[in-house]
Formats: structure tokens, C-alpha cells, sequence
């Protein structure tokens, strides 16, 4: 079919998102090019010294990169396992099929600064639950002011709140499975554990790539949990890119300066996820 | 009124869909397009509907260009292989979809529906939703509410295609019906198919068409009897005729060791690779015949096919008969020579037994 | 074998289901809780570790000025945001994924995967890159700190998810259906209304869910690009966080604000097994 209707169709939703984005992509393009401060307010004009600057004097953008490459890598890769195992196990009949479904849907639900909140008094060193009950067995330990424990309870809250995510993908994956693939194991007699290698597995494996991309994606925008659980802290040991960038910009109003390290990690974001892809691509695709 | 395509080409991709298509269809005729999967016919179909638009070429539909006109306005009418249905809407509505379109009167329509429900044998399914039909009777929905139109053309896209054997016969009957009745007076009806037997059954000036392109014209018996090249002959038989390369010498047809006498109509040609076509129901099991081997027999209905095989020369043989064979069996078969056809070595149709060129 | 792997299945199920409940039995034993049980030691059941009162759920109501917390108006402020703009992203997303879904486009190089592409990579965008910009484009029309400046942004959030869902969704309808509209007498407009929407209910439905689904839980956006006039629920919630709320009020305000969408996970468990998901994720 070939109507000039089609272009009344796309161009509402095109221009609309176009005309809301292309004032602050071109914008922040510029900005970044400017030393916007607090001072010193307006679009002049310093080249590339923002560039220059972050790529030269500042490791603690290069670091608060790498913790969250880490963090959101060992969060994804986590919420898959989990989440694989979740959904393969409530894809069939089992007792109390939906209830268990929505239950572990119901995490996604919850707005994750807000249950931040809840966990932050989860975690309480001396009135929380967690302390009580490892003090029975002697431990106390600093969940939110030891650095690697901080680290630990970011990815504790993070895989509680984002695993329903995948498991829901995943779910909606399995149950699009064709049956007969499925029927040609049962009738070879093949045990659980070879179909879910022989078969499964390989079936999911391009909803797989598809669940965790769009979780690493998501993931790299951690922000608000850490910025409510922890702050960045102690000290800046659960400092986030956005995190830092968000310190820089809307703290310091450094916004020059912010604007050239967002455009960066922008940049960078494209091209490791694009690689990201295209490693899963290959890994889970083998023939 | 009549539809003339001229020189209709269609090429989205790298093939053609349609290639320099030219027709000139009259009202009150049935036409149908006979071609393998892929040949086109679909294609031609949404262009005549005014779906696609083609790369070039022109259509004109009762001395206007048709191809200005948008779909919505060419009161056409298309009845899809797939059950194509208004999942929303029961029956009834489905069937009156298109008159509600026209802002027809509410008495009328319902008189209309309930009149096209009759004829498509549906009365009493009115309220039902489509989802509760069964195939058959979803495509008599389909074909009811392009009937309750009164289109001037009528488009109808492998009807029967998806339906079982026994629903076919049935329903083809049925179509056969409709169309004699007088319903096709002031229609063009255009009917695809890829089955040969259906193209005899509905008896109507058949157009061959291959890969898009437009291969032979005339009446379903012309076709039948003289195909005018070997493509033909395989596209408007079922199974498609056998083609044995030979030699006629002597005023016998030599092959695989094998001495035919020529039948008149053939023992002129002498020319080098000829090949000699047969239908596989020309072709018959005898105790005093030649041997070949069974390569495979696939029972169909009440027919049973052999496929055999002698040195580098293989044919189908068709039984009306269900019989049973192992692989490897021997077999002995007979020629009726004098029905075969004779093709030039680039496929044009040489001699036919009813009359076709040298005859 | 088979025995010790449904133990096995049965016991990471329940540890599981143990992990997600036990952050929102926490709030809701919190929530009844007073200063004493809260702070003289960790108690856990009521009635039997603690004396239960309403005295956090009652301050939800009650106006800042008698010592309440307020949470009503930042509720509505939210729900309105989350619906407006799922609202026009829905609408907007759908007509452009039929569009996407139907018509070949071709502009130079660009191609109908290209768009689609488009729409759904301002999901990797991530929202400090754009609330910098945002922010002072917001302040440069005077839409900062208002709802409408809001939607905007959320409508860049959530269209994407339309996009991508609806894409999927109407390739998965046959497009002879449209077509048969077609040939039926409705224009491009008529056929689309009449036909592919009544038919695309349950496509418009998990596109929603999910549509609000990432409306409500959005902090950041809000919490950059308002300050005092308008409030959303999160942003309030942790402003109560950072003061000197006590823990029941902050719990019965938490639970309070995440409740809503739990009937989301009910609308989006029963279109799953529809499979209504599955294409989009390929």
C-alpha cells in the first residue's frame, strides 16, 4: 500500500518527538563547548577545552564509568540468571501459577526511589531487620558506610527491583515457544536438563540478547537508587557516571563542563552497547 | 464495460512481480489466472483492487483511468486465501460492512445481508463471532460480503486453497453456481488458482501467467489441449506433464531403448532435441509393456501416483486406483503415443494431438 | 532426580517470593509502629513486639500546617503527569507504529527501520544528558516547575515504549485486514478507526501498562525539573526521606504510593500468557 495518508500517520509522533528533543541534542552539543558556570552564565565559546579537560585531568569520571560499567554488568547478568530461572520455572503448570507470576512482577511496579527508601531502613545498621537477625550469629556489618558493602547492598536493591523485568521478558519469550521442537525431545526421551540445553536455551537465545540489552541499557541509567541509598558514598565508592555528572552539573552548575561529559558518555553508551550486541549476537547465536 | 491493462510491470525488489501484463477483460466473463505460487497472480490482483500501484503500464476501467482512482472509490471486490474477516464485528456486521460504508438504508441492508446470507448458505449464523466459524464457513462470510456489493469487478484470490479436500469440491460447486446465475452479468470475476483442474472445472477464458509474465491467453480447453509451450503444459496439468527428450527416426520415437511408432500428428518432426510430452494420465499399467522401476508411490484420494524411472528418464503415472508398491518393484507400462505433444527445444509447443500447429 | 529438582524448584520459588514481599511487610509493619517500637530495638510483629496505631496513615491527610505530610496533591500532580502524557504517547506512538508497520518510507538512505530505530533509541539516551539541556530549554519558555513542562519530557520517556510495542503488535495483524477495509469503501483514516484499532485492543492495552508503568516510576526528570510548585509523588517522598520524617509516616507514604500499580502487574500478567510481548524483544 502506498497513500499520502501514511505521511498523517508518522509525522505527528516523528515531529512531536523531534521538536521536544532537537533544541536539547543541539543544545548540549553546544553547551559543551562553552564554560557555563555558576560565575559565569552563557554560551561562550572555549573549543575543545571541556574535552580536553575530562580526557586529561578528571579520573574520577573514568572511575565512576568503570563502577558502573560494574555495577550494571554484574546486575544484568545476575537479573538474567535469576530471572531465566524464575520464569522457566513458573512457565509451566506448577501450584499457585499466576499468583507466583505476579508476585514476582510486582518489584518492576514500585517506583525504585521510593522503595529506596524502604530499604534504606532495611539495611539501618542498629534498626534494621537485616542487622537483627545477623546479630544473632554475631556479624553486624556497615551495609550503607563500608565502601564494598555499599556496593553490595546497590546491587541487592537493584537486582530485587529490575529481575522482574527480565523475568517478565523472558517469560513472554518462553511462552511464544513453538511446541513442536519440545514434542521431537519428549518423543527422543530426552532428560530436563539436555532440553533446557538442546532446546530451550537456544530457542531463547534471541529473546535472550533482546532482554539483556534492554536491560544494560536501562541499568546504565542507574541513578536515583544510588542516589537515595547511598549518595554516592562513602566517600565516592557507589558514584555513578549520571551520578557524577548530575553533581557537576546541577550541583556545581558546572554545566558546560557536565554538558561535555554527558555528550561523551553518550557517545560511549552507543558504541559499547552497539559491541555488547554484537558479542551476544555471536556467543548465543553460534550454529 | 470492460478492463484493459496495458503493458502492466511491477518490479519492487529485484524481480519481476508483474512484467508488460496486457489484458482486455468484459463484463459478464469469468477469468481465471493460472499460475504456480510466486508467478504474480496475487500481484496482479491488488493492482486491478488498486492496492499497488505499478511501476508502469495503465489500466482503464470503463473508458476511465483506474489508476487515478483510489481503492476505496473502485467499488471492487476481494475475497483473500487467507479467511480475511473483520474479527471485531458477528457476521451480520461483517457481511454489512460495506454497504454501512455507502450509508445505505438500515432496512435495505438488512434485506441485502440476509438475502447474500441465503445464497452462501449461512442463514442463522448471523450473531455468530467469526472466531466460532469454521473455515469454510468463514470463507463464505468473505465471499458473502463481496457479493452483497454488487462490484463491478469481482477478485477472487485463491478461494479455496486453505480449505480440506472435501470442502473444496463442495464449495467450487457452489462458486460455479453463483457465477452462472446470473450474478456475473454485469461483473468481471477474476479467479487466481494453481490448480489446473480447477481452472477446467470453472471453464472460463484462462490467462497463464509465470514469473509476471503473461504466457498464454484463451478458453480453458484451448489451454488444455494446446498449450502453446512446454511451461504451459507443466502450469496447466496436475501432475505436470511428463517431458521425455527423444528421437524420432524412421517415423519411430526412440528413448531409453524404447521404439514407439510415431503417431501422425508427430512422424513429420525430425529435429534435433525434441522433446516429447505426455500426460501422466496417458500413460497406463499393462501386463506386455516396458519396464521401469518405482521410485516412489504416493497415494492421493483415490488416485495413486508412480513416479518411475528408466535410465535417465523419469515420469509420473497416474492410477485412478489406490494400489500399493514398494520401491524398486518393476512395473509395466503402456503409451497412449498418439495423445502426446511434441516441444521444440526452446519449449514452443511443436505438434498436439487436437490440432494444435503441424496436427 | 526429578524429586530433588521440584524441591529444589519449589524452594527457590518461595525464597524468592520471600525476597520480594519482605521490603513491603517491613513498611507495613513499620507503618503501625510508634517511636519507641521503632527506635528501642527491632520488633517485628504487632501486638505481640508492639502495640499497633494509625497514627502514620493518618498523617498522609493531614496538611503540612497541622503536622501532616501532604501527600495528596504530589498524588494527583503524579497521576495526572503519568496518564496525560502515556495518553499521547500512545496516541501519537500508535499512529506513527501503523504507519511504520504498513507504508514503506524511503527518505535518501532512510528506511522504515531507520525510523523505528529512531523512535526507540531515545530509550539509550540517558536522562542526565538530557536534563541539562532540559533544563534550561524548560527555563528559556518559562516551563519550569509546571506540569506541562513535564508531560513534555515524559512524552520523550514513554513514546519510544509505544513505539516499540505497537510496531511489533501491528506486524503481527494481517495486513489484508486493512486492506479488505480498504476495498470495502473506508479511506486509509476510516480503515484504520473502524478496523485495525477495535482489533489492536490488547496491543493498546500492554502498551499502556507499560506506558504508565515507566511514567510513575520516574524520579529523576522530576526531581531536576521542579521545585516548589509542582511536586510528584517520589519527589516528596524522598524530600520526606531526607528530613526528619519518622520512619511510620515514611512507610505508610511509600506503600501508599506504590500500591496503584500493583493492579498494573495483574493487567500485565493476564496479556502475557496472550502473548502479546514475546515479537517486540527479538
Amino acid at each position: 500500500m502506498n497513500f499520502k495518508h501514511k505521511y498523517f500517520f508518522l509525522f505527528p509522533g516523528l515531529f512531536v518527538l523531534i521538536g521536544i528533543l532537537i533544541f536539547p541534542i543541539i543544545f548540549v552539543v553546544r553547551l559543551s563547548l562553552s564554560g557555563w558556570n555558576s560565575y559565569n552564565p552563557g554560551l561562550d565559546f572555549i573549543g575543545l577545552d571541556n574535552y580536553i579537560r575530562l580526557f586529561t585531568d578528571d579520573p574520577r569520571f573514568w572511575e565512576s564509568f568503570f563502577r558502573l560499567s560494574f555495577l550494571s554488568v554484574t546486575t544484568v547478568v545476575l537479573q538474567y540468571v535469576i530471572g531465566f530461572a524464575l520464569a522457566h520455572m513458573v512457565w509451566k503448570d506448577i501450584k499457585f501459577k499466576r499468583f507466583f507470576r505476579v508476585l514476582f512482577l510486582v518489584p518492576m511496579m514500585t517506583t525504585p526511589v521510593i522503595m529506596t527508601v524502604i530499604w534504606r531502613t532495611f539495611f539501618h545498621e542498629s534498626l534494621g531487620p537485616v542487622n537483627d537477625i545477623l546479630s544473632n550469629f554475631g556479624f553486624s556489618p556497615k551495609w550503607l558506610t563500608d565502601p564494598a558493602l555499599a556496593k553490595l547492598t546497590v546491587i541487592i536493591v537493584e537486582v530485587w527491583q529490575w529481575t522482574p523485568f527480565m523475568f517478565l521478558l523472558l517469560l513472554a519469550g518462553l511462552l511464544s515457544l513453538p511446541k513442536e521442537p519440545f514434542l521431537a525431545a519428549a518423543i527422543d526421551g530426552a532428560s530436563p536438563v539436555r532440553k533446557f540445553i538442546y532446546v530451550t536455551f537456544p530457542l531463547m537465545a534471541p529473546i535472550s540478547i533482546g532482554a539483556i540489552i534492554i536491560r544494560l541499557i536501562e541499568a546504565s541509567k542507574i541513578m536515583d537508587t544510588v542516589y537515595v541509598l547511598t549518595s554516592g558514598g562513602p566517600g565516592t565508592s557507589t558514584e555513578t557516571s549520571s551520578f557524577y555528572i548530575f553533581i557537576k552539573g546541577l550541583r556545581e552548575f558546572q554545566m558546560g563542563y557536565a554538558a561535555s561529559m554527558s555528550f561523551t558518555y553518550l557517545i560511549i553508551m552507543i558504541i559499547s552497547l552497539t559491541i555488547i550486541a554484537k558479542v551476544l549476537t555471536k556467543l548465543l547465536l553460534k550454529e | 464495460m470492460e478492463l484493459v491493462a496495458n503493458n502492466l510491470s511491477y518490479k519492487p525488489d529485484d524481480q519481476y512481480h508483474l512484467n508488460e501484463v496486457s489484458f482486455n477483460f468484459q463484463e459478464g466473463n469469468l477469468y481465471t489466472i493460472l499460475g504456480r505460487t510466486l508467478s504474480g497472480k496475487t500481484t496482479l490482483l491488488k493492482t486491478i483492487a488498486g492496492l499497488l500501484t505499478p511501476d508502469s503500464g495503465e489500466i482503464e476501467f470503463d473508458g476511465k483511468n483506474f489508476l487515478k482512482v483510489p481503492v476505496w472509490e473502485r467499488n471492487v471486490a476481494m475475497v483473500y486465501q487467507q479467511f480475511i474477516n473483520y474479527p471485531h464485528l458477528n457476521v451480520f456486521e461483517n457481511i454489512a460492512f460495506p454497504l454501512k460504508q455507502r450509508k445505505i438504508d438500515q432496512s435495505i441492508i438488512y434485506e441485502k445481508v440476509m438475502d447474500v446470507l441465503k445464497s452462501v448458505g449461512l442463514v442463522g449464523f448471523e450473531k455468530r463471532k467469526i472466531q466460532e466459524l469454521s473455515g469454510g464457513q468463514q470463507q463464505r462470510v468473505s465471499l458473502a460480503r463481496s457479493l452483497v456489493k454488487n462490484a463491478k469487478i469481482l477478485l477472487l484470490d485463491e478461494p479455496l486453497v486453505n480449505l480440506d479436500y472435501k470442502l473444496r469440491e463442495q464449495l467450487r460447486e457452489e462458486f460455479k453456481n453463483l457465477f452462472s446465475k446470473g450474478l456475473a452479468d454485469k461483473t468481471i470475476l477474476i479467479y487466481s488458482t494453481t490448480d489446473p483442474r480447477e481452472t477446467m472445472e470453472l471453464n472460463g477464458e484462462v490467462i497463464v501467467l509465470d514469473e509476471g509474465k503473461v504466457l498464454q491467453v484463451g478458453p480453458a480447453r484451448e489451454i488444455f489441449e494446446n498449450p502453446n509451450s512446454l511451461k504451459v503444459a507443466e502450469i496447466s496439468n496436475d501432475p505436470p506433464m511428463n517431458i521425455i527428450e527423444a528421437k524420432i527416426l524412421d517415423n519411430n520415437i526412440k528413448f531409453e531403448g524404447i521404439n514407439l511408432e510415431a503417431p501422425q500428428h508427430l512422424s513429420k518432426l525430425t529435429e534435433d532435441g525434441l522433446k516429447i510430452g505426455l500426460r501422466s494420465s496417458d500413460i497406463e499399467l499393462g501386463e506386455s509393456g516396458h519396464e521401469f522401476e518405482v521410485e516412489l508411490a504416493e497415494i492421493i484420494g483415490s488416485e495413486t501416483l508412480l513416479h518411475l524411472k528408466r535410465g535417465d528418464t523419469k515420469i509420473i503415472v497416474s492410477i485412478e486406483e489406490v494400489l500399493n508398491f514398494k520401491i524398486h518393484d518393476k512395473v509395466k507400462i503402456n503409451f497412449k503415443i498418439d495423445r502426446a505433444y511434441a516441444f521444440h527445444n526452446d519449449g514452443k509447443l511443436a505438434s498436439s494431438p487436437f490440432g494444435g500447429l503441424n496436427g | 532426580m526429578s524429586k530433588l529438582y521440584t524441591f529444589l524448584k519449589y524452594f527457590f520459588i518461595v525464597f524468592w517470593a520471600v525476597f520480594v514481599v519482605a521490603p513491603f511487610l517491613w513498611a507495613l509493619t513499620t507503618s503501625f509502629k510508634d517511636f519507641q517500637s521503632v527506635n528501642g530495638g527491632v520488633t517485628y510483629i504487632p501486638w505481640v513486639d508492639f502495640e499497633p496505631n494509625l497514627e502514620g496513615w493518618k498523617v498522609l491527610i493531614k496538611s503540612p500546617a497541622r503536622g501532616g505530610v501532604d501527600i495528596v496533591e504530589p498524588y494527583f500532580n503524579s497521576l495526572f503527569v503519568t496518564c496525560t502524557a502515556s495518553f499521547i504517547s500512545i496516541v501519537l506512538g500508535t499512529l506513527s507504529a501503523y504507519a511504520l508497520s504498513r507504508y514503506t518510507f524511503k527518505a535518501g538512505l532512510v528506511k522504515n527501520n531507520d525510523i523505528t530505530f529512531f523512535f526507540i533509541s531515545q530509550r539509550i539516551m540517558p536522562p542526565i544528558v538530557l536534563s541539562i539541556p532540559f533544563f534550561l530549554f524548560l527555563s528559556s519558555i518559562n516551563l519550569l516547575d509546571s506540569l506541562v513542562g513535564l508531560i513534555l519530557v515524559y512524552i520523550v520517556l514513554l513514546m519510544p515504549i509505544a513505539v516499540w510495542i505497537m510496531v511489533d503488535f501491528f506486524n503481527k495483524v494481517p495486513r489484508e485486514i486493512d486492506e479488505t477495509a480498504l476495498i470495502d469503501g473506508c479511506n486509509p483514516y476510516q480503515a484504520f478507526l473502524k478496523v485495525v484499532l477495535p482489533n489492536s485492543i490488547s496491543g493498546l492495552i500492554v502498551a499502556g501498562m507499560f506506558c504508565i508503568i515507566f511514567g510513575w516510576i520516574d524520579f529523576f526528570f522530576a526531581f531536576i525539573l521542579t521545585f516548589t510548585e509542582v511536586q510528584l509523588l517520589p519527589v516528596k517522598i524522598v524530600a520526606l526521606n531526607s528530613s526528619v520524617t519518622p520512619w511510620w509516616s515514611l512507610s505508610a507514604s511509600a506503600l501508599v504510593s506504590v500500591a496503584p500499580l500493583i493492579i498494573v502487574a495483574f493487567i500485565v500478567e493476564r496479556y502475557l500468557s496472550k502473548g502479546n510481548l514475546s515479537g517486540a524483544i527479538k
